[in-house]
């Protein structure tokens, strides 16, 4: 493990502690669809900022912390997490050294494309769709991004 | 980098296949949702804050209105209780002279939601009560409005409840009208559920009451489980598309009762409160 490594692995640890914390605060009925998947974001920050590090192996073992938390069927969100971890690696380079914005944009067709995902495999599995709050769910998801964004971009910088 | 999304992806399958079909990830669960109670607690803080600040807040002219309201309530429901004593005497007067079995009258105890499942689509709580308080797995609970869940896991000093409006739960019931036996289906819709296999010459109207059945032995008789909202026939369905409202607040109530069924012998305990 690279120093750079062990100096990104507290703020992780804590971003993901706190990613949980707020993904287990209770909001009743329909806000609940509205409301973002908060590890999901950690781990596209960490990813885009920190690719030597954090590649698909880390995409992993967040779907299987998102699996276990939601108390979906294990391997659900791994599948789903490891593509977008692909999608992440082959569009990082370009990306990082863009503007806030574009990354925003990014971090909202990523959450469209997760339910998407979701909602295809929901279909194969006969389970019912709630496609209406998709896009809701990107706007927030997209907002939620800026502060995460401008936080790990400031890790970035100071390991730079 | 593609080989490895390519292995991940396959591990992704294989979990899915191994979680499907075995009962191998059951242990990890359980462990987890064991660390993730404190995580709950203070995930629930904020409305735990929330409620302290209203309460510290509020002035004494407007407790003491409220105080006085709750105290009409609290009389007029009285009142009601007697008669519902009387009909409740009656009744089993009633069933005596039928030869029927005797109902038992169930005693509660009360509990609070610690923690609400973060899947829109996983209809779950975590409630302040377990094993420790007798607790037991399929024990039915309530609100204030009507039947919410029943008993899935008990640990120690916390269960968790699967609400009636989860894709997994399914409920005799009854309508109160006329004793029409269904079924009631959650859609993992905290405001919907589906009533099952009704043909469409039965006697069900939008507006009619639905109860426990008490069939299955699970959940006791009588308790409200929801109102008919809608009733709808597709050409070629054998059955109709019937749309429940729940009574109980499902998604809102955070003080639950756990019923304890007289019936239910070494688990049945006087806990009344």
């Amino acid at each position: 493990m690279s120093v750079n490594k062990n100096n990104s692995l507290q703020p992780l640890l804590i971003m993901l502690l706190g990613a949980v914390v707020l993904q287990l605060i209770p909001v009743s009925g329909e806000w609940l669809f509205w409301k973002p998947n908060f590890l999901f974001l950690v781990m596209v920050a960490w990813m885009l900022y920190f690719p030597d590090q954090y590649g698909i192996e880390f995409s992993v073992a967040v779907g299987i912390c998102a699996d276990l938390l939601f108390g979906s069927t294990l391997g659900y969100h791994v599948f789903i997490f490891a593509i977008c971890g692909l999608i992440l690696m082959f569009l990082q380079r370009l990306v990082v050294y863009l503007q806030v914005i574009h990354r925003v944009i990014l971090v909202f067709t990523l959450v469209l494309l997760v339910e998407f995902m979701r909602a295809a495999i929901y279909a194969l599995l006969d389970k019912p769709l709630f496609l209406e709050s998709i896009l809701s769910l990107a706007i927030i998801s997209s907002l939620c991004w800026i502060p995460l964004d401008k936080v790990v971009s400031s890790l970035y910088l100071s390991h730079k | 980098m593609v080989r490895k999304t390519f292995f991940a992806l396959l591990l992704a399958i294989l979990l899915v296949t191994l979680d499907t079909y075995t009962q191998w990830f059951e242990s990890p669960r359980r462990q987890l949702s064991e660390i993730t109670i404190p995580l709950q607690l203070i995930s629930n803080l904020t409305s735990r804050i929330k409620g302290w600040v209203v309460l510290n807040t509020t002035s004494r002219t407007e407790l003491e209105r409220k105080n006085a309201s709750l105290e009409k309530e609290r009389l007029i429901l009285l009142g009601k209780l007697q008669r519902s004593a009387e009909l409740a005497a009656e009744n089993l007067r009633l069933r005596q002279l039928l030869n029927a079995s005797e109902l038992f009258t169930d005693s509660v105890l009360v509990t609070e939601v610690i923690g609400v499942s973060p899947n829109p689509l996983n209809h779950h709580v975590t409630v302040d009560r377990g094993a420790d308080d007798g607790v037991y797995i399929g024990q039915p609970v309530l609100d204030a409005e009507g039947l919410m869940g029943q008993i899935t896991h008990v640990y120690d000093d916390y269960s968790t409840v699967l609400l009636i409006t989860d894709l997994n739960h399914a409920l005799p019931v009854q309508v109160l009208r006329n004793g029409l036996r269904s079924i009631v289906e959650g859609i993992s819709d905290y405001n919907e559920m589906r009533l099952r296999y009704v043909s469409p010459t039965v006697d069900i109207a939008e507006g009619d009451q639905l109860v426990s059945s008490g069939l299955g032995g699970r959940f006791p008789v009588g308790y409200p489980v929801g109102t008919v909202a809608s009733i709808s026939q597709n050409p070629g369905e054998k059955f109709m598309d019937i749309k429940v409202v729940p009574s109980a607040k499902i998604d809102r109530s955070r003080h639950l009762l756990l019923v304890f069924t007289l019936q239910d012998g070494d688990q049945s305990r006087d806990v009344g409160e």
